[in-house]
């Protein structure tokens, strides 16, 4: 058996909004480059535990390792973690005051204090992988909102992340729009990317997933690879949610 | 998508001129050119007092300018800090800043004034000019802390995740992604405020500051020339803050370009 150490560790993490469990007892670990795939009904805790990989949303028990580092333990500078963890979230949330380069230059600029000159070219690198480099001086709000996405995972990239989360990427989408930013999700996963990607996309699971992960009620229900989740779902749950969506 | 609007309040600084009404007749420029108009007309049918009378003002004008300009930047100052105090999640500083605001906006700023200029008389010496810009800045600070609040509250959390996400802590996500876009929301209601300071000067025309109005007083006092000289004062008042506000709605103007596709 070969020992991989993982990237990211979750271990019985409990999180509580007032007296309401949204995530209950779940444990999960993410080996380097792999793609885990997070799927389940609205409400069910996706959101929130990807959150709390990059402590977005504080714990309220249990323990979350990102690259050897506790996540809530107040000691390790949480700043520094989410550098290595981009996120991608379900409005793209593109600052609206700074142009498409500046959006993927500003971090880069003032927390790793990169030349501008060397942000840029960089900025205009990953641009171009996006296929946004046309839009390079247009402001969020002249874009579609696929090309906004697009722009939104270009700007995670800029910091040279290890880890890349998604939170329902295509969900605020038009259908004609998804597919180009699937394609670019599909590009970073062939490049070897570590991924956690929560969608109802199920194409791309089956495509990229490594192992998909079955979430209800703030519990982690299956744990399996594509084929086995969606060919031969074990559980109960699982199986009506499947039949809901497919 | 989720985006918070946020409607500020007009105050009562002045109607800033509707960038959207592209009619000939606006009431901005009747209340301009019409002020002018009177001006001229007043000037040249009866030069003597009029003339006398608007050459005594432009001292008051330059102290009226130097109360407004310190005081605002003060209050700004202030008010950040207040408004910052507000939102924050550190118990001490949240409930100072709201007591703060919450003492201000219940006392006259007339009575302000009077407490500050003579209760700091009584513990430092300090020219008349400065205790009545501390006056007035302590006191629009508090009113501009809500104006801030607002501002930075009217800002989508979604920018602040994405800024988090990144490495950003919280204070630069305020100051490189919450406070660029605030100032947006926020320049009308502190362009309003400002115009209402302008105006809120004359009250320090009583603290021995030789304003606008003091000078007005004087040369009533001396000419006994009350109606004249107060129509002048309030016509130069009404100029100055109807070119105030033309600026302020063209810099709003500008500063929304990235909200234009
Ligand atoms: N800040 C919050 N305060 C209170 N309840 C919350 C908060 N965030 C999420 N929840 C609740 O936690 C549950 C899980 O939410 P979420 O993780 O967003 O679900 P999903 O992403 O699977 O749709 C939901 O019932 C939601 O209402
Ligand atoms: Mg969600």
């Amino acid at each position: 058996m070969n020992v991989v150490n993982p990237i990211i560790t979750i271990r019985n993490v409990v999180k509580s909004f007032g007296a309401f469990l949204a995530l209950d007892d779940v444990s999960l670990t993410v080996e380097p480059g792999q793609k885990v795939v997070v799927i389940g009904p609205s409400g069910s805790g996706k959101s929130t535990l990807l959150r709390t990989i990059n402590q977005l949303e504080e714990i309220s028990s249990g323990s979350i390792v990102v690259d050897g580092q506790e996540v809530s333990d107040p000691k390790n500078d949480i700043n520094r973690i989410r550098e290595e963890v981009g996120m991608v979230f379900q409005s793209f949330n593109l600052f609206r005051h700074k142009t498409v380069l500046e959006n993927l230059t500003l971090a880069p600029i003032k927390l790793k204090k990169e030349p501008v000159k060397e942000a840029e070219k960089r900025a205009m690198e990953l641009l171009d992988k996006v296929g946004m480099v046309d839009k390079a001086t247009s402001f969020p709000v002249q874009l579609s909102v696929g090309q906004q996405q697009r722009v939104a995972i270009a700007r995670a990239l800029a910091m040279t992340p290890k880890i890349m989360l998604f939170d329902e990427p295509t969900s605020a989408l038009d259908p004609e729009m998804i597919g180009e930013v699937l394609e670019v999700m599909v590009t970073l996963a062939r490049e070897g990317m570590t991924m956690v990607v929560v969608t109802h996309e199920m194409g791309f699971a089956r495509e990229v997933g490594d192992k998909v992960v079955f979430m209800d009620e703030g519990k982690i229900i299956e744990i399996a690879s594509p084929d086995q989740f969606f060919d031969h779902p074990e559980n109960d749950r699982t199986r009506k949610f499947l039949e809901q969506i497919l | 998508m989720r985006e918070k609007k946020v409607v500020i309040e007009v105050g009562d600084g002045a109607a800033i001129p509707d960038p959207d009404d592209k009619g000939l007749f606006t009431a901005w420029r009747i209340s301009f050119f019409g002020t002018i108009a009177i001006i001229v007309y007043l000037l040249v049918t009866k030069p003597d007092p009029y003339l006398d009378i608007i050459k005594f003002l432009p001292d008051g004008i330059v102290v009226t300018f130097k109360v407004t300009f310190a005081s605002i930047g003060l209050a700004l100052i202030l008010g950040l800090i207040a408004g910052l105090g507000r939102i924050s999640k550190n118990r001490w500083f949240n409930l100072a800043a709201s007591t703060y605001i919450e003492v201000v906006r219940g006392i006259p700023l007339l009575v302000q004034l009077f407490y500050i200029y003579f209760a700091l008389g009584h513990l430092i010496r300090v020219p008349d000019m400065v205790a009545a810009i501390i006056a007035m800045g302590f006191c629009y600070g508090a009113y501009m802390g809500e104006v801030f609040r607002a501002g930075i509250n009217s800002i989508d959390d979604g920018q602040t995740e994405a800024s988090l996400s990144l490495g950003f802590n919280r204070s630069q996500t305020m100051r490189y992604v919450i406070l660029p876009q605030a100032w947006r929301t926020i320049l009308p209601p502190v362009g309003n405020e400002f115009i209402a300071l302008l105006k809120d000067t004359s009250l320090v025309s009583i603290l021995a500051v030789s304003d606008i109005l003091r000078r007005g007083r004087e040369f009533a006092s001396e000419s006994f020339l009350y109606f004249e000289t107060y129509t002048m004062v309030a016509l130069i008042y009404l100029l100055i803050t109807l070119v105030l506000s033309k600026l302020l709605s063209n810099m709003e103007n500008r500063l929304s370009h990235y909200e234009r596709r």
